[in-house]
């Protein structure tokens, strides 16, 4: 079976697909930290998962400071948490001139592709996706998440220009995962979720596109990850991206998405990673799981799954309950 | 249009410089700055905060329009202190210590600053020591706390209990907000007052200083 008929078949299967990684550190005994230094250990963390649970794919850790810190972004590292971005690379178009465009493999991002090969040779049963950020994401990375968004409006020559260094790189980040044989990528892009829906036409879908455009086909598939609030009013421009699968957040009502994207496209979602699976009790996430599949078990194209990366800090029974939830109500 | 009105569609497009020259040329006419500010700049912010909630406008747009009142208020802010017309209140406001995400704590200071309430930004990664200091420093009557991670939300209870144990916690309200703070936990570490969104905050802090803290 191809990646892509996989996709297309997982509805079906009812298995659930979500974005867990980080919390795999608890089942190892080992820190958040030590995971995002560590190719073998990011690897043994998605084997330890795999085996614990019945999840459609194995993913790799989402840290969305891997390819700003490639670019020269400065990081703040802890042992609890994925790192995150300190300060700005680019104040202005001038700074564009000095920006150099990373290769793959340039500072944790050879860490990130080795740990997806070492998971491909650990992992037999069910596919392996890499997790990456989108253009847009990264753009705002590299000139601050409030610059960028202000940016949008008052200088957009400027965060065009930036998109097409964000987008070259990722393209070729992504061509080396396929290129090592991960079954695809989950293209986060959070940020776009904050635009309005024109914006996110103009910055977000259409780089996201080029990245779809790229690498996706029947062996390697794009699954689209937007967390934003925004989305259900972006239904015609994520549906021009053209990739295979959409994730959404807890941030819409997914009965929403699922009405309004093509029957064709997978729509994964949605709860909460934080209300939900981290701070709640295995009670209420079983209760949430089950309210979920009931409220979408109409859609032909729904595939159950957190609406977001989970928290290193999820407890692992809420991450069981999920699973007992799923296998109960779906089988 | 009036000046009134157009300083306050300028504002609502973002229009900065436009903003400050029509401020100007409001003074300039002998309007009355308090006029200016409460019927033009925080008018205007109002309609952004309401559009803002009702999904018609977005992030983007609220922090140009935002950008666009300071460089209004920039321009009033002699013309007010000659009336003696002081800001509505005095915020704190800040991201928890061990975060470092600033996005909804900058949308959250530009939605307060559009009620004509002063904010002494802290940054990110702030502890309480700071949080204390500055109170004291300022006289700020309200302290608004934000976390995005669910490892940096107990910062917020610290900062809560480090304003207790310095004596000032009876002088302060304190607004908690961030993706994994809910109504509940805002009640268990003691804070006065948990928001959904920017534009909510914002006018929670106005009714705040309005109930006359």
């Amino acid at each position: 079976m191809t990646a892509l008929e996989w996709l297309r078949n997982l509805p079906k299967s009812g298995r659930a697909l979500p974005i867990l990684s980080s919390p795999a550190a608890t089942l190892l005994g080992v820190t958040v930290g030590a995971m995002t230094q560590d190719a073998e250990l990011q690897a043994r963390a998605m084997l330890a998962l795999a085996e614990r649970y019945d999840s459609a794919a194995a993913v790799s850790m989402m840290d969305l400071s891997v390819e700003a810190e490639a670019f020269g972004c400065r990081l703040r590292t802890t042992e609890s948490e994925i790192p995150t971005v300190v300060g700005a690379l680019l104040a202005d178009a001038d700074d564009l001139e000095s920006l150099r465009v990373p290769e793959v493999g340039d500072a944790r991002t050879g860490i990130y592709l080795e740990a997806v090969a070492r998971a491909k040779a650990l992992i037999h049963d069910r596919p392996v996706l890499a997790g990456m950020i989108g253009p847009f994401s990264l753009a705002g990375r590299l000139m601050d998440v409030s610059e960028a968004l202000v940016n949008c409006i008052v200088e957009p020559e400027f965060v065009h220009a930036t998109l097409e260094r964000t987008t070259e790189f990722l393209i070729r980040y992504a061509k080396a995962y396929k290129s090592i044989g991960a079954d695809g990528i989950v293209l986060a892009e959070p940020l776009a979720g904050l635009l309005s829906a024109e914006m996110e036409s103009e910055f977000g879908a259409s780089y996201g596109k080029q990245v779809v455009d790229a690498v996706q086909d029947e062996h390697f598939v794009v699954i689209y990850h937007n967390c934003g609030p925004n989305v259900a009013q972006m239904m015609d421009s994520l549906t021009s991206i053209e990739a295979a699968g959409y994730h959404f957040g807890d941030a819409v009502d997914l009965g929403t998405m699922l009405s309004g994207m093509p029957s064709d496209r997978i729509v994964l979602g949605n709860l909460s990673p934080v209300q939900v699976f981290c701070t709640s009790t295995p009670d209420t996430v079983y209760a949430e799981t089950a309210r979920l599949i009931d409220a979408c078990k109409g859609f032909s194209n729904f595939v159950l799954s957190s609406g977001c990366d989970l928290p290193p800090s999820t407890p692992i029974e809420n991450i069981d309950a999920f699973f007992r939830a799923r296998r109960e109500f779906v089988g | 249009m009036s000046i009134i009105a157009d300083i306050s569609e300028k504002l609502q497009r973002g229009r900065a410089k436009e903003v400050a020259a029509l401020v100007e040329q409001g003074l300039a006419e002998g309007i009355a700055p308090s006029e200016i500010l409460n019927d033009a700049l925080i008018a205007g912010m109002n309609v952004v905060g309401e559009k803002f909630k009702n999904n018609e406008v977005f992030v983007p747009e609220v922090l140009v329009a935002a950008r666009a009142m300071n460089r209004g208020i920039q321009i009033l802010r002699p013309a007010l202190a000659n009336e003696g017309i002081e800001p509505v209140g005095k915020a704190v406001i800040c991201t928890v210590k061990g975060d470092m995400h600033d996005i909804g704590k900058n949308l959250v200071k530009l939605m307060i600053e559009g009620q004509g309430i002063e904010c002494i930004d802290l940054g990110v990664d702030v502890g309480p020591e700071q949080v204390v200091a500055a109170v004291r420093e300022s006289g700020a009557k309200l302290v608004c706390l934000s976390a995005l991670l669910t490892t940096t939300m107990m910062g917020q209870k610290d900062i809560i209990d480090a304003l207790v144990a310095a004596g000032l916690r009876d002088q302060v309200k304190v607004m908690v907000g961030g993706a994994p703070i809910t109504q509940e936990f805002a009640d268990e570490i003691g804070a006065d007052a948990y928001t959904l969104d920017a534009a909510s905050a914002a006018q929670r802090a106005r009714l705040f200083f309005e109930e006359g803290l």
